[in-house]
């Protein structure tokens, strides 16, 4: 599992020790559920997620 | 009484809105010190609004169904002049300087606001138990959470202080009060109803939709707030249909799904006959049920947790240096997304592109999906898990559990009740639909509503 303490510190979220130890049992838990999935996207796959460029605004 | 009961008796002059509206109000100074239904109550603006409603019906000016009807909308949608809090501390004194399309779009439809319904802090949480604001209470059973995070609007629905109050939903948010509460909940495909003027939770997961006392009112209501609208970059330009059933809709030869993977494992044996019995209903009333296999919604489940957590803590990231201003269990979700990394993020918008493709093969087979709303009727207040025969499991992964994928996937959805379990509490059907076909759901709601009605 990650060390999410260690993670927390690096990112210098300043997350305290108590409340790091209430959350690591759910994001363990996701981690479980989650990281297999990503080991199954083909490479041709975006995200969900659009950008559209807007002739008029020039964006 | 109904929304479309009433408006029959406003144009028979048999009730006025002005005399809803002080019903309305007085129900609200009843039940409000009790179930805290309510956040803010808004009775010179109400009163106003009804008196300029009963005017224009007078004069034969009728804007439709909602013209002269008190509703609420819960405390997300921003207000013109009148505070929008968001259930959070953070925006105490926050005033918008304009209104939610929703909200412009009720007042055009001629409603009458009659107040702001209470809501889980942020919108993000389902028992609505807000640490800064007080317990929201269930009308069923005030010892019970209502569900969230629209869990002033199902109350304010389900204890009839409102005929229908506007609610949002990310993960289930409409769709758990009203299992919870025992009212109509609908969740419009993404891009159906305008979010401008929405606090946000979730840019890519949040739906606008009505909690409402009948199908037909809540299709009533999607009617008004329903359309494209250029403020909003997600709202859609597939065109409004006519929503509303027909007073003897029938639901013969259509197709239903009944999954036979995930949606019925888990469950209180209550909820699961109540379903079954709706979708023994449904057949009997000429439509074909159809035993389904679904993609993998546990998986669906976990990019919908992914997304959420990133895009709720990106959202919320500027406040979080003053821990002091969340509750503990806003605060841990926003904790743990900032403990993921970008890449999940990105991965999990990729696997949801996958699994809207996988699902959309679903519908060549069927044409709407019968599932429970919830696995368990609504929790005891401070209840931090439930037991669903051997398995123990977290309140807030179990209420979600059958109701955040769709938002995943932002396809229409909506819940009506279908019975009540051995302890008298209130059970919801979740019907779900093809994307922008809500009138199907809609008729199939009412076909349902009206056999067992």
């Amino acid at each position: 599992m990650k060390n999410w303490e260690k993670i927390a510190e690096a990112y210098d979220l300043r997350i305290p020790d108590s409340d790091l130890e209430r959350i690591a049992p759910s994001l363990d838990a996701l981690e479980l559920a989650f990281r297999p999935l990503t080991k199954r996207i083909p490479d041709d796959v975006e995200p969900a997620t659009t950008f559209r460029i807007l002739r008029e605004s020039g964006e | 009484m109904t929304i479309l009961e009433a408006a029959q008796a406003l144009r028979s002059r048999a009730v006025s809105s002005t005399e809803l509206t002080e019903a309305a109000l007085k129900r609200i100074g009843e039940r409000n010190p009790e179930l805290n239904a309510m956040i803010a109550t808004l009775e010179e603006s109400a009163r106003t609004q009804a008196k300029a409603a009963d005017e224009e019906l007078a004069q034969g000016a009728d804007r439709g169904p909602l013209h002269g009807i008190p509703v609420a909308v819960k405390d997300v949608f921003e207000t013109r002049g009148v505070r929008t809090t968001c259930g959070s501390v953070i925006f105490l004194h926050h005033i918008p300087d304009r209104d939610a399309a929703v909200v412009e779009r009720l007042a055009a439809a001629g409603a009458v606001l009659v107040g702001k319904a209470g809501m889980h802090e942020l919108a993000y949480g389902i028992t609505s138990n807000n640490p800064h604001f007080g317990t929201i209470r269930n009308p069923r059973d005030p010892q019970r959470i209502p569900g969230g995070s629209s869990g002033g609007s199902g109350a304010a629905v389900a204890s009839e202080m409102v005929f229908m109050a506007m609610g949002s939903d990310t993960g289930g948010s409409i769709r758990i009060p009203a299992s919870f509460c025992g009212t109509v909940g609908l969740k419009p495909t993404s891009g159906r109803v305008s979010r401008y003027g929405v606090m946000p939770l979730d840019f890519s997961l949040d739906h606008m939709g009505p909690l409402t006392r009948s199908v037909r009112d809540a299709a009533v209501t999607l009617q008004a707030i329903a359309g494209f609208d250029s403020r909003d970059d997600t709202s859609s330009q597939e065109p409004v249909g006519n929503y509303l059933p027909d007073a003897k809709c029938s639901i013969r030869e259509l197709r239903i799904g009944l999954p036979q993977n995930f949606y019925f494992e888990r469950l209180d044996p209550d909820v699961d006959m109540a379903v079954r019995r709706m979708a023994a209903i449904a057949e009997s009333l000429g439509a074909c049920i159809l035993p389904v296999r679904v993609p993998d919604i546990e998986a669906l489940n976990a990019v919908g947790r992914v997304i959420l957590l990133a895009e709720a803590s990106a959202l919320m990231e500027k406040y979080i240096g003053n821990r002091d201003q969340f509750g503990s269990d806003v605060l841990a979700l926003l904790d743990q997304g900032r403990l993921l990394p970008a890449t999940d993020y990105v991965n999990a918008q990729r696997l949801r592109r996958m699994m809207q493709r996988d699902f959309a093969r679903l519908w060549s087979q069927v044409d709407c999906l019968f599932t429970p709303t919830t696995p368990m009727g609504a929790p005891q207040i401070g209840e931090k898990t439930v037991h669903l025969g051997d398995f123990v499991e977290d309140v807030r992964l179990a209420a979600t559990r059958l109701v955040r994928g769709i938002n995943v996937l932002g396809l229409p959805a909506i819940s009506i009740p279908c019975g009540r379990d051995r302890r008298g509490l209130p059970v919801g059907l979740q019907i779900v639909g093809r994307p922008f076909d809500e009138a199907l759901i809609l008729r199939v709601a009412a076909a349902l509503e009206d056999a067992v009605s």
